[in-house]
């Protein structure tokens, strides 16, 4: 059980039955209570006119008015009883027959009210008295039979029981309705993070009940601080390049300056060292920049980030009148974050702008996985450095004939972010065709 | 061709502009951002080298401010900074190429006259006005199979001419685009130079205009 909802769900509905089964019970008893409670008062008032209307015979015999005696008592069997014992012989109501009721006697001035079995096994409700007349103890009992009460009883509780029910129903409903819509807002912060691995967002709404808020918030805070170490670190790798760069070239051109034309020799290994410290630190400065998954850092906006990528090539190549068609199929973002995206392409785009001949394509296809295509109509890669760009980990001091090293860049990044890429000749231009598959890491 | 060149790096500025002034540029040398923008904003230079990572102000702010102040001159990002991203802002911020160092000094030479000439709507490798080829690379003049060895600053007021042929130039702005900051500005000099181009290459090469400047070639009518 571990959602809310259900939980929220399950702990209503077993309050509310517990509740209405506890309510149902006891009103059920109160009514009982009631009308037992009215029938007994009923047979006091009865059992009093008994006395009012009864002399007692100096054998102790009983004897009653019989026009005080309602015609219900002279019916047999009727369900109305009463017996009355003087000490001597007992005088019973006509409707018991010859039956007799087992009701103790009660002393003087007691009441007694309880139940017992009738003559045709029923159960009767008793009332019995204990008077002092004549001096002497008179036992008036009346009984009724309760079949009637009961059946109507019964009938009363099934009712309540169907009310009951209906209004548990009822107030089910309106509990899922409270609880569906006072979790809204924690699914709508759900959608939200979803949006956010999407790349779609990078911060959560904080328009959420103030429970979620805080959780809302500490994720906000998490992914700026995330930003900012990012930003940062980048920003230090940058003045790491700087701080390393600025000697190099120095390194370099005082090589060529003062040992080239000396010592050709000595010079040649100067340059290959230099050039090799300079694509080493290259190869790390890149791969520590790189965001990785960058949640909630913005992804590479197809619609934003490719034309501004694409403006500056060809600024970056103004002699090369290069035509770049590009088909995207729908697909907005790719799933890197957005300079992650601006590496990758810019150097697979730069590379295929150096060689191409006129024109240069990028298709996209996915999003499941996603696939990058790149082409160009120069002229290509030869078979034995294709079979070299394929192996993992090529180093880029290698230097490659022709394509060369614009590809192990790219084959290093894409190897860093997680994905497959192939070269191939382009089918439809006659050059070169990268071909890239991004793998959504989750 | 007057350039400014913002680096921070002391011994990298002086060996450059070193190697620039060689190649004909008057060179004017700036190590903070603050000081880079107030020059590049002031004095109309023909192309500029700017270092991103500047002290006081960065490359990239720097270059903003003069495209909003309306500074159009041919700016060159040459910095260390080298992802796609510093790219991609560099040229948006309106940088007109981008250089990453460690860098030939051979292939930042090749650019920047690549700038100067497509600023100048100039368009082939090498300059050619009126059947006068200037060879940048030797610094020498050339016309019919004839050719003149020129001097620094010859070479460089004759490039600037060939640059903007066809239109009267005065001689305050030949000496600014000629001379460095620090250089003795008598326009005098200007005319000293212009006489000396005339005694080599002919009278007919550089036109006077009274009380205007000089004209390279025809003069407009």
């Amino acid at each position: 059980m571990n959602s809310l909802r259900s939980r929220l769900g399950f702990g209503l509905i077993a309050s509310l039955i517990v509740m209405i089964g506890l309510l149902w019970l006891m009103v059920g008893q109160s009514v009982k209570v009631l009308l037992e409670q009215q029938m007994a008062s009923r047979l006091a008032h009865d059992g009093e006119a008994l006395l009012g209307g009864m002399r007692i015979d100096v054998d102790g015999r009983v004897l009653l008015q019989e026009r005080r005696i309602q015609g219900i008592y002279q019916q047999p069997y009727s369900g109305h009883y009463f017996q009355v014992d003087a000490g001597g012989q007992a005088t019973r109501s006509r409707s018991l027959w010859d039956a007799k009721l087992p009701i103790p006697d009660v002393a003087a001035g007691e009441t007694r009210i309880g139940y017992v079995t009738g003559p045709q096994q029923q159960p009767l409700l008793f009332w019995a008295h204990g008077y002092q007349k004549q001096g002497r103890v008179v036992h008036i009992a009346v009984a009724e039979d309760l079949l009637t009460l009961n059946a109507g009883f019964a009938q009363f509780r099934w009712q309540l029981a169907a009310w009951s029910l209906a209004m548990v129903l009822l107030l089910l409903l309106i509990q899922q309705y409270i609880v569906i819509r006072s979790l809204r807002p924690v699914s709508a912060a759900a959608a939200d993070i979803e949006r956010l691995e999407q790349g779609e967002i990078s911060t959560l709404s904080e328009q959420v009940p103030k429970e979620v808020r805080p959780l809302v918030q500490a994720i906000n805070r998490l992914l700026d601080r995330q930003r900012q170490r990012l930003h940062r670190s980048r920003e230090a790798l940058g003045n790491l390049a700087h701080t390393i760069k600025t000697p190099l070239t120095l390194l370099q051109q005082l090589a060529r300056e003062k040992v080239a034309g000396a010592d050709p020799a000595t010079y040649e290994q100067l340059e290959h060292y230099s050039r090799q410290i300079n694509e080493r630190v290259n190869q790390s400065l890149r791969r520590a920049r790189l965001a990785g998954d960058g949640l909630g850092a913005g992804r590479f906006d197809l619609r934003q980030d490719l034309p501004v990528l694409v403006d500056t090539l060809h600024r970056l190549h103004r002699e090369r009148r290069i035509t770049l068609h590009t088909q995207l199929n729908g697909i907005i973002t790719l799933p890197l974050e957005q300079q992650d995206g601006m590496e990758l392409l810019g150097n697979l785009l730069d590379n295929a702008w150096k060689w191409a001949g006129s024109s240069v394509s990028l298709t996209l296809s996915g999003p499941e996985p996603l696939t990058l295509i790149v082409e160009d109509d120069g002229p290509g890669v030869d078979a034995a450095a294709m079979q070299s760009l394929a192996q993992r980990g090529v180093r880029q001091d290698e230097n490659l004939p022709g394509h060369g090293i614009g590809l192990s860049i790219v084959r290093n990044l894409v190897d860093e972010i997680g994905g497959d890429i192939a070269f191939s000749a382009s089918e439809s231009l006659g050059g070169l065709q990268v071909k890239i598959h991004l793998g959504r890491r989750t | 061709m007057r350039l400014l060149l913002a680096e921070d790096d002391p011994e990298l500025s002086a060996r450059l502009g070193r190697y620039l002034g060689r190649q004909g540029f008057a060179v004017d040398s700036c190590t903070d951002g603050v000081e880079t923008e107030f020059s590049g904003r002031e004095i109309a230079y023909d192309v500029i080298v700017l270092d991103l990572g500047l002290p006081k102000r960065p490359g990239l702010e720097v270059l903003a401010n003069w495209r909003k102040a309306g500074v159009k001159t041919p700016v060159l990002i040459l910095t260390a900074r080298d992802t796609w991203q510093e790219k991609v802002q560099g040229l948006q911020q309106g940088a007109d190429d981008y250089l990453t160092k460690p860098f030939n000094e051979e292939e930042l030479l090749a650019r920047l006259q690549a700038l100067i000439r497509r600023n100048t709507g100039t368009v082939g490798e090498t300059l050619s006005i009126n059947d006068w080829v200037l060879d940048e690379a030797t610094q020498s003049v050339s016309r019919e199979g004839e050719r003149w060895e020129l001097t620094g600053i010859e070479f460089r007021l004759l490039r600037y001419f060939m640059l903007h042929p066809g239109r009267i130039l005065s001689k305050s702005r030949l000496t600014e685009h000629v001379y460095q900051q620090d250089a003795d500005k008598d326009s005098n000099v200007i005319e000293v130079y212009v006489n000396r181009l005339r005694q080599k290459l002919g009278n007919e090469v550089i036109t006077t205009k009274r009380g205007q400047g000089y004209v390279f070639g025809k003069p407009p009518p």
